[in-house]
């Protein structure tokens, strides 16, 4: 319990140093030195010293968006097992619950854009209502796949100590049909290239961004931590997927896990250097794969196991 | 029984009392409003007890020494009845305040007797026990209902919509009817008990014919039409009793039929399932295409009967396939989604109430910033909106997650349930997925932002008993939501008067899997104090400034550039195109100085949009085609008659 915790405290502390891995490989490809792995760090020191300015438009639903969205990524992170061990809380049925969690930060995230009355965060909040939708298909398809191997409905029983080997064994091949489509999600759900681009510099184009426009302060620090956290949880669980072994030595297994991380964190910048970003039209048949993607892994384990 | 009739009697009493006071306003409400509360209250309290100690109860009267009358309680009919009680008594008290037209004291009378009728009617449906005690009390509870629908008869749309609702309910007794008809056929006894003797391809016609008939008082796609057009018509208080309560009785006969035909063939749990995820899925989004905020509510009703119905249908599968377990859960998830959605979707129809008061216009793309005059009104409302998303902690989430985890039984099984469970698990994440965003558009568009015409510029809140009973519900939701245990309990009692061949359900598991929702739950809520802290924390003596919405760059933003709630859905709707088609009508733009112009989009349900080629005109023109029988000749009518008895004399 106590070691859960600690390994709770340590994902939200070092997810935004594994966000900046990616930002690192980006600036590689772009032939730049890029900013130092402790940028993250340093805009969040920076936001949470500063005061906050509020627009006119706003009530205080406008303040509680940034709070409950950090909380719902927070409070997911309490029941994900990390590195393969025991999360802090879990129970049959939790992984609906962390996903309907989810649910709630975005709905207050849109909530929160909406807000300000700006026709940008409008625009942007219509696209973060869109997407997941798809996504949370694609989630609920491979929650499917799970429980038909496993017959539990809890990412304890996915991802800790040898179960997730023990997936590997059950489920073969079409496995790697779920890593894909969870990448897929992944991209999706945290608003990286091809779905969203972060870094444009324009807001008709943004999706997530453009909705934290009005956001400053602690307040935008609270959203940033959040998202930092939400991309830690997908990306632990693909890493566990793609190097589910399990060490007797301790040590050896955080390694394993950390080294996951950082190919995952690798490989999201790697797809931001080398893919543009789908027009908005396009953007739901990428989603659409992942679902595809899950759906056959499904239809293959019902025939040959 | 003797409470129940009681209760019964005091609401009725009311009603003619409000008659006799029609012309004294003030006096005539208060008696109408106190004695139908004081019925609700009374029979609420009868309900939860019977429910709890699960007694059954019965009673019966000779009628014209002809017909019996025969009522009886059991489980079933006591979870339903405290639906019934419980809405209706936050909708009478709420009807207080918003029924303040005194000019309007004979109108208002006439509806509270109507509105007593059809809360005395629907109790009476769930408790009958006898087919004609059943039949005139649907009746009775379809007609008292059109002359609610049809309060404000002067618009011609709300005529419209009366006269839809009233052909619609009638075509739907006709199916329970013909299949009352068949069952009387076989055993020749106007009794429930008989059911189950007559043979399965009987059972199977009996039990299509009634879906037919409850499905389309309860909304079931494509029998839903007339929904979304009675229901904004009423007043509304009688929309949050006809969207919450009135259409779940449709669905109790669903599960009455059910129950009584005792035949469990995977066909019924695959029909009911499957007329649930279309129901589901395009009920919202139609939803997501209207611009009436309450046609828009009515057609989020369609979608949470498909939710329950894909409960039942789960529930019928796993009694099908032996699984005692996912049959209650599934059960058990859509009973209690029957309580969870009359009261979220009450909160709904009284916050849109509050709002069509307040500014006197239903169209959602005319509002906008009203969270900030309307506090309590827009807090309920998001409570609401979060609970039909079906989001934790609120009520919504713990019927889904009871129907997800039912679903989730169904995966370990083979072939058709196999199939059909992850029918219901895709489905219910897209419900949920296009919920949310139905509601971010409806609280973003109606609630945040800025003014977008006059009218919801000067507004304010009053009305006590309005306030009181969104609160009411409001606090409801969220106690569900965090504290199931009990009404769980409720709900896995009404399962157990289905008559399953379980006996007792146990209750040992499901009371695990409510105390992991409300840790779950607590769980959120500890850390969200814990968050709200430390922001709290980091803005001690911070300078907080106030300034307007950045408007990327733009300098002169105008409450005309929000983004609209026709254009928030519009992504979504494309997506769904072929099941929703879009008319759009505006005119090019021309010229350098282009006029003024104009926008106007239309989802159409393709229900609506096929009856009339499918059925309305092939009825009509064989209509046509007999209209010499109707030749106005009384002679000959009286001819037809005696014609009529005598080839009935060779035939009995």
């Amino acid at each position: 319990m106590i070691e859960s915790i600690i390994l709770w405290l340590l994902a939200i502390l070092l997810a935004p140093f594994f966000s900046a891995i990616m930002f690192k490989v980006k600036a590689f490809f772009g032939g730049r030195k890029g900013s130092p792995l402790l940028i993250n760090y340093y805009t969040l020191i920076k936001l949470f010293k500063k005061g906050s300015v509020y627009s006119t438009s706003t009530t205080a639903v406008f303040k509680l968006g940034p709070i409950i969205s950090f909380t719902s990524a927070i409070t997911v992170l309490m029941f994900l097992p990390i590195a393969g061990h025991h999360p802090i809380f879990s129970f049959n049925g939790d992984v609906i619950f962390i996903l309907y969690l989810m649910g709630l930060g975005r709905f207050f995230t849109i909530a929160a854009a909406m807000d300000t009355a700006s026709p940008f965060e409008g625009m942007g909040a219509a696209r973060e209502a869109y997407f997941p939708i798809i996504c949370e298909a694609a989630m609920f398809m491979i929650l499917i796949f799970f429980y038909r191997l496993t017959g539990h409905l809890q990412l304890s029983a996915y991802f800790t100590g040898d179960n997730t080997i023990a997936l590997w064994n059950l489920g073969g091949a079409p496995l790697l049909f779920i890593v894909i489509s969870f990448f897929i999600i992944l991209l999706t759900e945290n608003s990286r290239v091809p779905v969203d681009d972060p870094a444009t510099h324009l807001e008709l184009t943004m999706i997530h961004e453009v909705m934290v426009l009005d956001h400053s302060g602690p307040d935008l620090g609270l959203i940033e931590l959040g998202s930092f956290c939400k991309l830690f949880f997908y990306s632990t669980i693909v890493s566990r997927l793609i190097l589910p072994f399990d060490f007797k030595i301790s040590a050896m297994g955080y390694f394993v896990f950390v080294l996951g991380l950082i190919i995952v964190y690798v490989a999201i910048g790697l797809t931001e250097s080398v893919i543009a970003r789908y027009r908005m039209d396009k953007v739901p048949q990428f989603v659409l794969t992942s679902f595809a993607l899950a759906f056959f892994a499904t239809i293959i384990t019902l025939e040959f196991i | 029984m003797s409470q129940f009739f009681m209760s019964i009697l005091i609401i009725v009493f009311g009603g003619f009392l409000s008659l006799i006071l029609a012309r004294q306003f003030k006096l005539m409400k208060m008696v109408a409003v106190f004695s139908l509360s004081a019925g609700c209250f009374w029979g609420l309290f009868d309900a939860v007890t019977k429910l709890m100690q699960s007694g059954s109860d019965a009673a019966s009267f000779k009628y014209l020494n002809v017909f019996s009358l025969a009522f009886q309680i059991d489980g079933l009919s006591a979870f339903f009845l405290v639906v019934i009680f419980a809405v209706c008594l936050v909708a009478v008290i709420y009807s207080f305040h918003y029924m303040d037209h005194s000019g309007e004291a004979v109108r208002t009378a006439v509806h509270y007797f109507f509105f007593s009728i059809l809360i005395a009617s629907m109790a009476l449906v769930v408790t009958a026990a006898n087919m004609i005690t059943f039949m005139l009390s649907w009746e009775i509870m379809s007609l008292s209902s059109f002359f609610l629908v049809i309060y404000n008869y002067e618009s011609s749309e709300n005529r419209k919509a009366g006269y839809l609702y009233f052909v619609f309910s009638h075509v739907g007794a006709m199916f329970i009817f013909a299949a009352f008809g068949i069952v009387y056929g076989y055993t020749g006894s106007f009794g429930f008990g008989a059911m189950d003797s007559i043979p399965e391809t009987a059972k199977i016609v009996v039990f299509i014919f009634s879906f037919i008939g409850f499905g389309s008082k309860a909304g079931v796609f494509p029998f839903h039409v007339w929904l979304p057009h009675a229901h904004p018509a009423a007043p509304s208080h009688i929309s949050a009793v006809m969207s919450g309560v009135m259409i779940k009785i449709g669905i109790y006969g669903i599960v009455k039929m059910y129950t009584l035909l005792n035949f469990h063939t995977p066909l019924f749990g695959n029909i009911v399932l499957v007329a649930g995820v279309v129901s589901g899925i395009l009920g919202v989004v139609y939803a997501l295409g209207q611009h009436d905020l309450k046609r828009l509510l009515a057609y989020h009703s369609v979608e949470n009967i498909g939710i329950i119905l894909i409960g039942l249908g789960i529930g019928m599968i796993g009694v099908s396939s032996g699984n005692p377990l996912m049959a209650v859960l599934g059960f058990s998830g859509g009973f209690l989604h029957v309580l969870n959605h009359s009261i979220f979707k009450s909160v709904l129809f009284m916050g849109a109430g509050m709002v069509l008061h307040k500014t006197g216009t239903r169209t959602i793309d005319a509002l906008g910033g009203l969270l900030k005059k309307m506090k309590i009104t827009g807090a309920t409302f998001i409570i609401g909106s979060l609970a039909i998303c079906g989001l934790p902690p609120f009520n919504g989430f713990v019927s889904e997650f009871f129907i997800y985890i039912g679903g989730f039984k169904g995966i370990g099984l083979e072939n058709s349930a196999f199939v059909m469970s992850i029918f219901a698990i895709i489905s219910l994440a897209v419900i949920g997925g296009l919920a949310l965003a139905c509601f971010t558009k409806v609280v973003g568009v109606v609630f945040q932002g800025e003014p977008r015409t006059k009218a919801a510029v000067n507004v304010d809140e009053k009305g006590s008993t309005m306030l009181a009973s969104m609160l009411i519900l409001a606090g409801a939701c969220i106690f569900i939501g965090i504290f199931p245990g009990a009404f769980i309990q409720m709900s896995i009692k009404a399962v157990s008067a289905l008559g399953l061949g379980y006996g007792h359900v146990p209750l040992e598991p499901f009371g695990q899997m409510t105390a992991n929702i409300t840790f779950a739950a607590m769980v959120f809520l500890v850390s969200l104090l814990v968050v709200i802290a430390i922001r709290w924390f980091y803005y001690r003596g911070k300078t907080i400034t106030k300034s307007g919405t950045w408007g990327c760059g733009f300098t002169q933003p105008t409450a005309k550039m929000q983004y609209t709630g026709s254009s928030y859905a519009a992504s979504i709707l494309e997506f769904f195109s072929p099941a929703a088609p879009l008319d759009e009508d505006h005119p090019k733009i021309k010229g350098r100085f282009p006029e003024k112009t104009y926008y106007k989009s239309h989802v159409n349900d393709i229900a609506e949009l096929n009856m009339k080629g499918v059925i309305v005109n092939p009825v009509l023109f064989i209509f046509d085609k007999l209209r010499w029988i109707q030749h106005g000749d009384i002679h000959l009518y009286i001819g037809y008659i005696l014609l009529a008895i005598v080839l009935l004399l060779f035939f009995i």
